[in-house]
C-alpha cells in the first residue's frame, strides 16, 4: 500500500513536471510540403531544413520578445497534389496555435492551398512555387521566399549589362516554352533601360533545337555586333552555339540561362571554349556564403550527413526564419499582425539565401540569383 | 558582300551533308520504290562507329598513319561496317516483304529505324557524345577576304568528289546503265539479262556507306553527336531528295545543296525561328509547279 502511494506521488510529480515543461512557452509554425509522392525527396529535405532552422532559433534562446518561446514545427503532408494540398491546408489553417505556415513546393499545389489560408487569415510562405500568377490574385497572407519564373530575366537586366559595360545586347532562345519565356521576360525586364536609351536589343531570334549547324544564324548575330549574348535554351545547343560562334569570330561574352551550362556543356564544347562562359543561376546551397547559411548548412550536415542538393530547402528554412523574426518583432503570434509586418517592415533582413524583403504582392524582393562562370579547370563557380 | 559569301559557304556546307544523305534515299527509291526510313539511322550509326574508332584507336592509328591517316581509317571502317549492316538489313527486313506490296516494306523500314536508333542508344548510351577535339584539325583559311575553316573546305571538296564519282558511275558506265534500267522498269531490265540482285546489293552498300561517311564528317565538323540526330538529318535529306526529284541521283545532289542554301536564306534574311517554314513553303511551291521535283522526269504510268 505504501509503495502504491509513493508510486502515485511519483507519478504526480512527473506529471507536474511534465506540465511545467509543457507550460514552457512554445510557438507553432506549420509546414506543408510533399513529404510523400513524386516530390517526396524535395519535401523531406524541406521538412528537415525547417526543423534545423527551428533548432538553431531555439538554441539561441527562442523568440526572445515572447519570453524565449521555443519554435515547434508541425508538418502536414500534401503529397505534391492539389487535392491533398487543400486538405493539409485546411488542417493547419483551423489550428489556433499555428501562427504561420511554410507552404509549399509545387505551384499547382500552392494555388488551392493559399486560397484556404487566405480564408483563415493565416500567413503562408511558399518556398518552391515559382509560377508568376500566384502573387497576382491580391492575396493578403501569401508570401514566397523563392523567386518567380521571371526573376531570372530581371536578374540579367540588373547585373549583366553593367558588369560587361554592354550597350548592345543579343538575346537568343530555342522556341521551347521555357527558353522563349525566359527570353521574353528578359526583354521585358530590359525594356526600361531600352526606353532610357541605355541599352539596345540588337538581336532577338530563335534557333531550332536538335539541329547542329547554327553558323548562318550566328553570322547574322555577329553582324548585329552585340556586346553580350544571352542564350536561354538548353546545354546541348548552347555548347554547339558557343563553339561555332567563336569559330566565326564572335568574341563577346556568352551568358547562358540556368539550363545552358552544366558539366555536359563543358565536355561537349571543350574546355578551351567553355571557360569564361557565364550563366545566370539560382545559388546552389553549396555556394551560399552568408554567415546564416554557413551555420545552417553546418547544422544540416551534422545531422543528415550532407547538405541539401537543391536550392529549395534553403528557401523553406528562410521562411521559418522570417516568420520567427516577425513574431519576435511584433511580440505576437497573431497571423494578421505578422502578415502586416512582413509586408511593410521586413526589408533586407539577413537570411540563409541572402537579404529578405517582400513586395506589396508578397513576392520576394531582390531574389537571389548569381552569375556563374566556367573557370580554367572547367568547374562552374560564382563569378567574382 | 563578304558576309553573303560567307553565308553561302555556310549554306553549302549544310547542303552538302543533306545531299550526301539524300543520295542514299534516292538510290534506294529509284531501284526499289521504297522510302528507306532507316537511312537516317545508318548515318547516325556510322557517326558513332567513327567516334569509337577515333576515341579508342586514335593513339595507335596516329602513330602508324598520322592524324589524317587515322581519320581516313575511321571513315573507311565506318563506311564498310555500315555497308555490311545495310546489306544485312536489306536481306532480313526488306527482301522477305517485297512481294507483299509497298506498304509492308515501309512499315518494316520504320521498324528498322526504331530498332537501329535504340540499338545505338543501348550501345553508346543516351547522352551526347563528343568527338575528341584534339583530333580535329582546326586550321583557318582566308579565301578572297573571307575566313573558312580547313575542315569546311575538305568537307565541300569531299562531297563534290563523291557526288561526281557517283554521277560518273551511274551515267557513264555499263553498270550504271543497268542501275538506270532497273530503276526505269525492273521486270523488263530483268528480262534483258540484268542481275537485279546485284543492283540491289550495290545500292544497299553504297547508300549506307555514303551515309556513314557523312556521319563521320558531321561528327568531326560539329563534334557533338546524339543517337536521335538521324531523324532530323534524315527528314531534311528526304525533303532534299523530293525537292530534287526522288529517284534521280543528280536531283538529290542539287536538292540537298538548294535546301541548304534556302535554309541559309531563311535564317539569315527572314528569321532563324521561321526558316523551316520558309523552306517548306518553297518546297510546296516547287512541288505545285513541278510535282516530280526539280530534276525529276515525268515517267509514264505503268499499266
Amino acid at each position: 500500500m505504501k509503495k502504491c502511494v509513493v508510486l502515485t506521488g511519483f507519478l504526480f510529480l512527473v506529471l507536474a513536471f511534465g506540465n511545467a515543461f509543457a507550460a514552457e512557452k512554445t510557438v507553432v509554425i506549420g509546414m506543408q510540403g510533399p513529404i510523400t509522392g513524386a516530390w517526396a525527396y524535395e519535401g523531406q529535405m524541406a521538412k528537415q531544413s525547417c526543423e534545423i532552422a527551428a533548432e538553431l532559433i531555439n538554441k539561441k534562446g527562442g523568440i526572445k520578445s515572447l519570453g524565449g518561446a521555443k519554435v515547434v514545427i508541425k508538418v502536414e503532408d500534401d503529397a505534391g497534389e492539389p487535392k491533398s494540398g487543400a486538405l493539409a491546408a485546411q488542417k493547419l489553417a483551423v489550428q489556433k496555435d499555428v501562427a504561420a505556415v511554410v507552404a509549399t513546393y509545387g505551384s499547382s499545389v500552392n494555388e488551392p492551398s493559399s486560397n484556404i489560408y487566405e480564408k483563415f487569415k493565416k500567413v503562408n510562405i511558399a518556398y518552391g512555387s515559382t509560377a508568376v500568377r500566384l502573387t497576382q490574385n491580391n492575396l493578403k497572407y501569401f508570401f514566397r521566399t523563392c523567386g518567380r519564373d521571371d526573376s531570372q530575366g530581371k536578374f540579367f537586366a540588373d547585373v549583366v549589362p553593367a558588369k560587361f559595360n554592354a550597350k548592345r545586347i543579343a538575346i537568343m532562345h530555342d522556341n521551347t516554352a521555357f527558353g522563349k519565356g525566359l527570353a521574353e521576360d528578359t526583354r521585358a525586364a530590359l525594356d526600361a533601360m531600352v526606353k532610357a536609351k541605355k541599352v539596345q536589343i540588337v538581336y532577338f531570334d530563335a534557333i531550332t533545337p536538335g539541329e547542329k549547324d547554327f553558323k548562318v544564324t550566328l553570322t547574322t548575330l555577329r553582324e548585329a555586333k552585340p556586346d553580350v549574348w544571352y542564350y536561354t535554351g538548353y546545354y546541348a545547343e548552347a555548347a554547339l552555339l558557343v563553339a561555332q560562334a567563336r569559330d566565326i569570330g564572335i568574341k563577346c561574352p556568352f551568358v547562358g540561362g540556368n539550363a545552358a551550362i552544366n558539366d555536359e556543356f563543358v565536355k561537349i564544347a571543350g574546355l578551351d571554349i567553355a571557360k569564361g562562359c557565364y550563366m545566370t543561376n539560382e545559388p546552389l546551397p553549396v555556394d551560399l556564403a552568408t554567415p546564416a547559411a554557413k551555420e545552417f548548412l553546418a547544422a544540416y550536415k551534422a545531422k543528415y550527413g550532407n547538405i541539401p542538393s537543391s536550392p529549395w530547402p534553403t528557401y523553406a528554412a528562410d521562411a521559418v526564419n522570417i516568420i520567427a523574426y516577425a513574431m519576435d518583432k511584433t511580440r505576437s503570434t497573431d497571423s494578421v499582425k505578422i502578415a502586416a509586418y512582413l509586408r511593410d517592415k521586413v526589408n533586407g533582413v539577413p537570411g540563409i539565401t541572402g537579404k529578405i524583403g517582400f513586395t506589396p504582392q508578397g513576392d520576394r524582393e531582390g531574389v537571389p540569383f548569381y552569375l556563374y562562370v566556367v573557370d580554367a579547370k572547367g568547374k562552374i563557380v560564382i563569378s567574382k | 558582300m563578304q558576309v553573303i559569301l560567307e553565308q553561302i559557304i555556310n549554306g553549302l556546307t549544310i547542303g552538302s551533308f543533306y545531299a550526301l544523305i539524300a543520295l542514299g534515299y534516292t538510290m534506294v527509291y529509284g531501284v526499289l520504290k521504297l522510302i528507306n526510313f532507316a537511312h537516317g539511322d545508318f548515318f547516325t550509326f556510322g557517326s558513332y562507329l567513327g567516334y569509337t574508332v577515333l576515341v579508342f584507336a586514335a593513339a595507335f592509328l596516329t602513330i602508324h598513319f598520322g592524324l589524317w591517316g587515322a581519320i581516313l581509317v575511321a571513315v573507311i571502317a565506318a563506311a564498310i561496317s555500315i555497308a555490311l549492316i545495310g546489306v544485312v538489313v536489306e536481306r532480313l527486313a526488306y527482301r522477305p516483304v517485297y512481294r507483299a506490296g509497298r506498304l509492308p516494306v515501309v512499315v518494316s523500314a520504320l521498324g528498322t529505324s526504331i530498332f537501329l536508333q535504340n540499338a545505338i542508344m543501348m550501345i553508346w548510351g543516351p547522352r551526347f557524345q563528343a568527338y575528341p577535339s584534339e583530333l580535329i584539325p582546326n586550321a583557318k583559311l582566308m579565301l578572297g577576304g573571307i575566313q573558312v575553316s580547313l575542315l569546311q573546305v575538305i568537307i565541300l571538296v569531299m562531297s563534290f568528289l563523291l557526288m561526281g564519282t557517283l554521277y560518273f558511275i551511274v551515267q557513264k558506265t555499263t553498270f550504271g546503265a543497268a542501275i538506270r534500267a532497273t530503276a526505269h522498269d525492273r521486270s523488263t531490265a530483268s528480262l534483258m539479262g540484268i542481275n537485279i540482285n546485284k543492283v540491289i546489293f550495290f545500292v544497299f552498300t553504297l547508300g549506307p556507306a555514303l551515309g556513314a561517311l557523312t556521319g563521320v564528317m558531321v561528327g568531326m565538323y560539329y563534334r557533338q553527336i546524339s543517337f536521335t540526330m538521324g531523324w532530323n538529318y534524315g527528314l531534311k535529306a528526304f525533303t532534299a531528295s523530293v525537292l530534287g526529284g526522288i529517284g534521280n541521283i543528280p536531283g538529290a545532289m542539287v536538292g540537298g545543296l538548294i535546301l541548304g542554301v534556302l535554309e541559309m536564306l531563311g535564317a539569315a534574311y527572314i528569321s532563324a525561328a521561321w526558316k523551316d517554314v520558309f523552306v517548306f513553303i518553297i518546297l510546296i511551291l516547287v512541288l505545285i509547279f513541278r510535282p516530280t521535283g526539280i530534276l525529276g522526269e515525268k515517267v509514264a504510268e505503268k499499266v
